[in-house]
């Protein structure tokens, strides 16, 4: 999947203002079959979290184990390249999550 | 509101390999107009409900494309809502004869998914999704599954529950020659199916598939004499947030409580009064949470009363789903909208064959596209 470059740079700018936010597990699955650019990740958790600033947020679950994936399990955000992109493409860090 | 439904037909769903787009379009919109008893020329407008075929096929203009199969020349529009495309279709359709615009209208719903592969099929679906729930790698079966689990841990529902959604629908497929599997299963043939996101597994999930349906509508001053003439006494479309963690509830879908609600109120009628539906179930989880937001079961309630019995055929009270749900009949996703039409008007009409329900006045066609985000909801009389 090839994206814009100039919606990577538009949508990174507020990238960072969320980086080392916590939160905690509301509701979480493992993708077994994902997305073509996901492939090489998977299985991999995907994690709906209650954020401590207020809403909701959805990301991928990264350095885990089987035990952090409970309903209430407290995590925070962490920047990480997010998947595998073409060899023309930007590469692009997007915000994910880890149990803390 | 009454709007006379004159002909529908739908074409075999299923892995249709040796079938252009164009043809398999062909043959419904032709089937449907022979049912009717009109021909091309009479037809005033043509919706066509579809949602990948710019996506996988680079083909847009898909209005154009497809009047020019019927060879005629008149209006025609393309609408797209993910896999309610085919409600949307048919809404538009409705609003353009209550407008007194058109006269007589065929509504298409069309998609062609198995010449693609999985992984790019499960990317153009994403599509429908929202730009956070694809840079979380998140996929279609994977936002239901953050349902269902939110739907078991509420209401204690465990993954047999849910997987007799499944063998419900495979035992009516089994009735449907049209059907893509018409092959019974068991709750442990689903329970052993590969995981796909976790609860859900492979039979908790509706296939890839081709497939057309289409309908001829007319405005009731301008219906002609047919023998059994159903008709469509609502239409209501409500839509939702885009993703599912922005919602308030994840266990309900709020657009489809809302269009529902109106749908009641337009043809004064109760959901009790429904004899027959057809679910938009994607998902095992999808036909649960939906038996109870259009108020067939109490909330919590809806896997269960399914687990009892209480939507299958020859047995239940309100059928879910005789055509075999999208999970057995297929989800080619534009065509479903219409196939679920398809299917209640053969209902009311007594032509249902081995999977007829019996005196079935009152049908109801539940559409979703995405994770919810929109609905479309109609209900048919005879």
């Amino acid at each position: 999947m090839t994206t814009s470059p100039v919606k990577l740079w538009r949508r990174q700018k507020d990238v960072a203002s969320l980086i080392g936010k916590k939160g905690e597990i509301l509701l979480w699955t493992i993708i077994r079959v994902p997305a073509k650019s996901f492939v090489d990740q998977a299985p991999y958790p995907v994690v709906i979290v209650k954020m401590q600033h207020g809403g909701n947020m959805i990301g991928q679950l990264v350095d885990w184990q089987q035990k952090d994936l409970i309903i209430g399990k407290e995590v925070i955000s962490v920047l990480r390249r997010l998947r595998t992109e073409g060899k023309e493409d930007v590469i692009y860090y997007n915000i994910k999550f880890r149990p803390l | 509101m009454s709007i006379n439904i004159l002909g529908t037909a739908t074409t075999r769903f299923g892995e249709l390999w040796k079938i252009s787009p164009r043809a398999l379009a062909k043959e419904a919109m032709i089937n449907a107009l022979n049912a009717s008893g009109l021909k091309a020329s009479d037809i005033d407008a043509l919706f066509v409900g579809n949602m990948l075929s710019g996506i996988l096929g680079n083909q847009a203009n898909l209005g154009s494309l497809l009047v020019e199969e019927l060879g005629v020349q008149v209006p025609a529009f393309r609408i797209e809502g993910a896999c309610a495309s085919g409600g949307l279709a048919l809404h538009n359709g409705i609003n353009s004869l209550l407008a007194y615009r058109y006269k007589t209208v065929l509504v298409l719903g069309i998609e062609k998914m198995t010449d693609h592969n999985q992984d790019e099929i499960t990317s153009a679906l994403m599509a429908a999704g929202s730009d956070d729930e694809r840079m979380a790698g998140a996929t279609f079966p994977g936002v239901y599954a953050l349902m269902a689990q939110a739907y078991m841990h509420k209401y204690k529902v465990t993954e047999e529950d849910l997987a007799s959604v499944s063998v419900k629908n495979h035992y009516h497929g089994s009735l449907n020659t049209k059907a893509q599997y018409q092959s019974l299963i068991t709750i442990n043939d689903v329970m052993k199916s590969a995981r796909i996101a976790d609860p859900l597994k492979l039979l908790d999930c509706s296939p890839i598939s081709d497939g057309a349906a289409a309908v001829v509508i007319s405005s009731e001053d301008n219906a002609r004499k047919i023998k059994k003439p159903v008709y469509i006494i609502a239409s209501e479309v409500a839509t939702d947030t885009l993703s599912l963690h922005d919602r308030k509830s994840f266990t309900s879908l709020s657009s489809v409580v809302n269009a529902s609600t109106k749908a009641y109120k337009k043809a004064g009628i109760k959901p009790s009064d429904i004899d027959v539906a057809e679910i938009h179930d994607c998902f095992s989880i999808s036909e649960a949470i939906a038996t109870e937001d259009l108020g067939f079961s109490k909330k919590g309630e809806g896997a269960k009363d399914i687990t009892k019995g209480k939507r299958t055929l020859f047995k239940g009270d309100i059928i879910c789903n005789p055509s075999g749900g999208l999970k057995s009949c297929g989800h080619p996703v534009g065509a479903t909208g219409i196939k679920q039409i398809v299917e209640i008007a053969e209902q009311l009409r007594g032509e249902g064959g081995m999977r007829q329900v019996e005196k079935a006045k009152i049908g109801l066609t539940h559409n979703v596209g995405g994770s919810g985000a929109v609905a479309a909801i109609h209900i048919l009389r005879i």
